[in-house]
């Protein structure tokens, strides 16, 4: 393990590290200027701005390519290193088009803040700028602005190192060189908006979140993905007009660097333009709308009615909530309504083994893992789909509550199931998105808007068994209820409301506290 | 006078053809060297000083000897990308003898234990190349390349690869990458090539002269060889002349030649009527001299970085005094900001930027602080990027404006040439 001084300041690293890994190492890599390097790709060692000064070494040395020995001093504070820094800075200006005021990376480009800390302040170039093309359609979900970009090749070796996909090149040289894709070939993989949170400025933005926000009237919090089994880290970024997107938080467990862009559009049933607002209650052409908690009190009485032949109750339940809600639910039903007729809704079953080799997975739920340890615990686990559907043709199920879809758009068997629950006598239908097909429902049923992840304190267990606890982040239907508040009025407890947000914009801690930022 | 060692033959057609060539005694070093122990040749070619002859003056087998003995297959490249301005030797070298560089890479690879050779050709040497695909089909049916060379159970493939006419592919490591079918940039360095080179295996790349001068090396002996030249720049090298003398061209003279003599006798000297002005002695990114400093140069390593400019490839371009300096650089800058690969900032946006600022000064735009800003533009481009080509570019724009500084101010505030009277409209225009 070679041992090195950092600025005045000893370290010990790995064998084969570099002296930025150092650098990041002491959690100091904003005392370094940097931006072609990335973690998770591989060394281009072109920005020229890492510079450090070794002893010994007349040359300045990039930290990125500069493999650490034993003994080694090393510097980036010296008068020489700054000049570099600084000049270098400059070069990277120069014919940058300096439209901050229009740009969506603004607040958080890696141009303005590192230009903040190590600029020349003194600009010295007076020649007309080269003129690069502008707004690019590079693919279904990325905009590149050329003149923008700083040529750190990035995104180029995201796309060949992580999704060895390759849309990605830097065609012609010199000032010249510009990002660009094949011909008939867009940057169309399942991981293109990573390309944009990796640009360091705002070359590349993404086609869904450009000109909605500027970033500094953003709050973040850290959550998970709930789009599938991965769990993966992430920031969801919010104001009070609601969710604008998620950007991945990296997490050498779960996810590393990286989310796909299917999971990017979770934040979007999020909003309340496509939540369930109040209770609707509708009887046959009867429509009726109550507070979330007088729903779930009907709901309550409706169980109670049943509960003279307890096998008439049944309750369905889908991999999309919390450990903590399965545990209320499933307890409940099992002590206070006495029936064990619990069944997992298995929402794609086709799909549900599928592994892309990257991140995303089949079984579009955040919590499938979860939900079949608490029917385990509750010795529910043997209970098949064919005896409830048995159960619901032959008109024994008087009371079903179905513990649905919080993100509707993964359930493409969600007509077909309705139909078959819509054979129980009376329907409780526990949800956060709002559906015209479970509107259309004949019989007698009830909607309650439940809680999304991002607004509950709750544990999901990723596919590999990994637990992560995250914390509400805001409320958007602050009305929405909790499945353990939904347990709690049916049995007739008290309902706490102890993990309801404090309000919109309370920052939020995950337990997995990894670096943050941009870079 | 010129000392014709690797020349000798040069004015003779038939030299080109492998039969004249070896009626002149080619190729029997190669059949001596087959015989010889490997490492003996290494030995030899370190012990004779040779340098590269490329631009860099790296001994040559000190680099031969960072080859890692690890097994793995080697390859031996040969850099034929010659497109520094002013630098035609080794075109002439091709032209007039394609066998001398096959030969010296057949000893070499041999003794580097190389059995995949490639010459990689700069791609507006259209005829060269037919010359010495020409050459390498002649040594294939003769029997001097492909399996089994001359009965010595050692097999060489050599080919030849055209560039498509980048300056950049001539950095070895911008070489390997267009070899390999990459875009012709250069790599990150560490790994060297000799470690990590073409297709990731130990690599070694010499320019066309160094190659060829291997076969004197054997030819004359070390001392034979160490006989031209001077203690460390050893042997003859070729120089290409162009620029104002009476006769530009290729001649070949011992290391340590005085630049004076070189222009007034092997050039020919200045037209006349015409006094010298400056003296770029190795390719248009060595430093240029003013007339004093070459008048008292001489051609070697040693003399010519102790004047603070460098032999380079051996391109002399001999300016006179009916140049103007502030055009000559414009020139040589523009060649830079077209060359650069883009990849290193500096580099990329720097050479933009000089490029600009010498031809606003060129368009009558010049602006007070310009010549203090090109010095600190250059500078800040030293030493800051993957290869040279960032310093290529800097190099000559500090020299032409610190030597000739009345030129460029003149120019800034006359807004015309104060050698020439022409203007703007004039002027040779850049873009």
């Amino acid at each position: 393990m070679p041992k090195c001084t950092i600025n005045g300041q000893e370290i010990e690293v790995k064998p084969g590290a570099t002296i930025m890994d150092a650098f990041y190492q002491m959690d100091q890599k904003e005392k370094i200027a940097h931006y072609c390097y990335h973690p998770a790709l591989s060394i281009a060692g072109v920005c020229r701005l890492c510079m450090v000064e070794i002893e010994g070494n007349p040359r300045l040395q990039i930290a990125c390519n500069t493999v650490v020995t034993e003994g080694m001093k090393v510097n980036n504070d010296s008068e020489k290193v700054k000049e570099a820094v600084k000049w270098g800075m400059d070069f990277h200006l120069i014919n940058h088009p300096l439209d901050c005021p229009i740009c969506d990376q603004a607040g958080e480009c890696g141009l303005q803040d590192q230009y903040m800390a190590y600029g020349k302040y003194d600009p010295e170039m007076a020649e007309r700028k080269v003129k690069k093309r502008k707004v690019v359609d590079l693919g279904p979900r990325v905009v590149l602005d050329s003149e923008r970009c700083i040529l750190c090749s990035r995104c180029v070796r995201f796309t060949e190192e992580v999704t060895k996909t390759n849309e990605l090149g830097i065609f012609n040289r010199g000032d010249r060189a510009e990002i660009g894709t094949f011909e008939d070939r867009p940057l169309d993989n399942n991981y293109s908006v990573n390309t944009v949170d990796i640009c360091p400025v705002g070359a590349l933005t993404s086609k869904d979140f450009r000109f909605r926000q500027r970033v500094w009237l953003l709050k973040d919090a850290e959550t998970i993905c709930a789009g599938c089994s991965t769990g993966c880290n992430v920031d969801v970024y919010f104001n009070k007009e609601g969710v604008f997107r998620l950007k991945p938080r990296p997490n050498e467990k779960v996810n590393g660097h990286w989310m796909c862009d299917v999971g990017r559009d979770t934040y979007k049933p999020l909003n309340r333009d496509a939540r369930l607002l109040d209770a609707r209650l509708s009887e046959g052409s009867k429509v009726e709308y109550m507070i979330p908690l007088m729903g779930a009190r009907k709901a309550a009485e409706w169980v109670r009615e049943a509960k003279a032949d307890p096998k008439s109750v049944a309750l369905v339940l889908t991999g999309q909530y919390s450990n903590e809600e399965y545990e209320a639910i499933v307890s409940t039903f099992k002590a206070d309504v006495g029936s064990d007729r619990i069944f997992h809704w298995v929402n794609n079953p086709e799909t549900f083994e599928k592994f892309d080799g990257l991140l995303f997975r089949g079984d579009r739920n955040p919590n499938t893992k979860g939900l079949l340890q608490a029917m385990q615990r509750h010795g529910s686990l043997n209970n098949t789909w064919n005896e409830l559907v048995a159960a619901l043709e032959s008109g024994s199920v008087g009371t079903l509550v179905v513990a649905g879809p919080l993100d509707l758009s993964v359930f493409p068997d969600l007509g077909e199931k309705l139909a078959s629950f819509a054979k129980a006598k009376r329907v409780v239908w526990l949800s956060s998105g709002r559906s015209d097909v479970v509107d259309a429902c004949p019989s007698p049923l009830i909607q309650i808007p439940m809680r999304t992840h991002v607004e509950k304190t709750g544990t999901y267990v990723n596919h590999a068994g990994i637990a992560q606890t995250v914390h509400a982040a805001l409320a958007i239907v602050p009305k929405a209820l909790t499945l353990s508040e939904v347990a709690d009025v049916i049995a007739g407890r008290d309902v706490k409301r102890g993990n309801a947000p404090a309000g919109v914009g309370r920052r939020a801690q995950n337990e997995f506290t990894a670096h943050r930022g941009a870079l | 006078m010129e000392t014709k060692i690797l020349s000798e033959h040069y004015h003779k057609p038939e030299f080109r053809a492998l039969a004249g060539y070896k009626a002149l005694g080619g190729y029997e070093m190669l059949a001596k060297a087959l015989k010889m122990e490997r490492q003996k040749i290494i030995d030899e070619v370190k012990a004779s000083g040779l340098r590269g002859r490329g631009g860099a003056g790296f001994p040559t087998g000190v680099k031969w000897g960072f080859l890692p003995n690890n097994g793995e297959p080697r390859y031996l490249l040969c850099n034929a990308d010659e497109s520094e301005p002013g630098t035609f030797k080794d075109r002439k070298m091709i032209e007039r003898a394609p066998h001398q560089l096959i030969e010296g890479m057949i000893i070499s690879a041999y003794a580097l234990g190389a059995r995949k050779s490639y010459i990689y050709m700069r791609g507006e040497y259209t005829g060269p190349g037919r010359i010495l695909r020409q050459a390498i089909d002649e040594a294939y049916a003769a029997g001097l390349l492909g399996g089994n060379i001359l009965g010595s159970g050692f097999d060489l493939d050599l080919d030849l690869y055209m560039g498509a006419g980048a300056y950049i592919c001539g950095e070895e490591t911008g070489m390997i990458s267009s070899l390999e079918g990459l875009k012709g940039q250069p790599k990150l360095k560490p790994p060297f090539p000799a470690v990590q080179g073409y297709l990731r295996k130990p690599t070694i790349v010499n320019n066309v002269e160094t190659l060829a001068s291997v076969v004197y090396v054997l030819r004359d002996g070390v001392a034979g060889y160490r006989a031209h030249g001077t203690e460390k720049s050893a042997g003859t090298k070729l120089f290409s002349v162009s620029g104002n003398v009476n006769r530009p061209g290729t001649y070949e003279v011992p290391l340590g030649y005085p630049l004076k003599d070189f222009i007034e006798q092997e050039c020919g000297g200045l037209k006349p009527g015409r006094t010298l002005k400056a003296v770029v002695p190795g390719g248009s990114s060595a430093p240029v001299l003013t007339a004093d400093e070459a008048l008292r140069a001489t051609l070697d390593y040693e003399n010519l970085a102790s004047l603070g400019s460098m032999l380079g490839s051996g391109a002399i371009i001999v300016i006179d005094d009916s140049n103007c300096m502030v055009d000559v650089l414009g020139t040589v800058s523009h060649f830079y900001w077209h060359e650069s690969c883009g990849q290193c900032t500096p580099c990329r946006e720097g050479t933009g930027w000089l490029h600009k600022i010498v031809d606003s000064i060129l368009h009558g735009r010049g602006k007070p602080g310009d010549v203090d800003l090109l010095v600190k533009v250059a500078d800040q481009m030293k030493g800051r990027t993957i290869c040279a080509l960032s310093d290529a570019a800097a190099l000559p724009v500090i020299s032409f404006v610190t030597k000739f500084r009345d030129e460029f101010e003149y120019y800034i505030r006359e807004g015309r040439s104060k050698v020439t009277g022409k203007g703007p409209t004039d002027a040779q225009m850049h873009h």
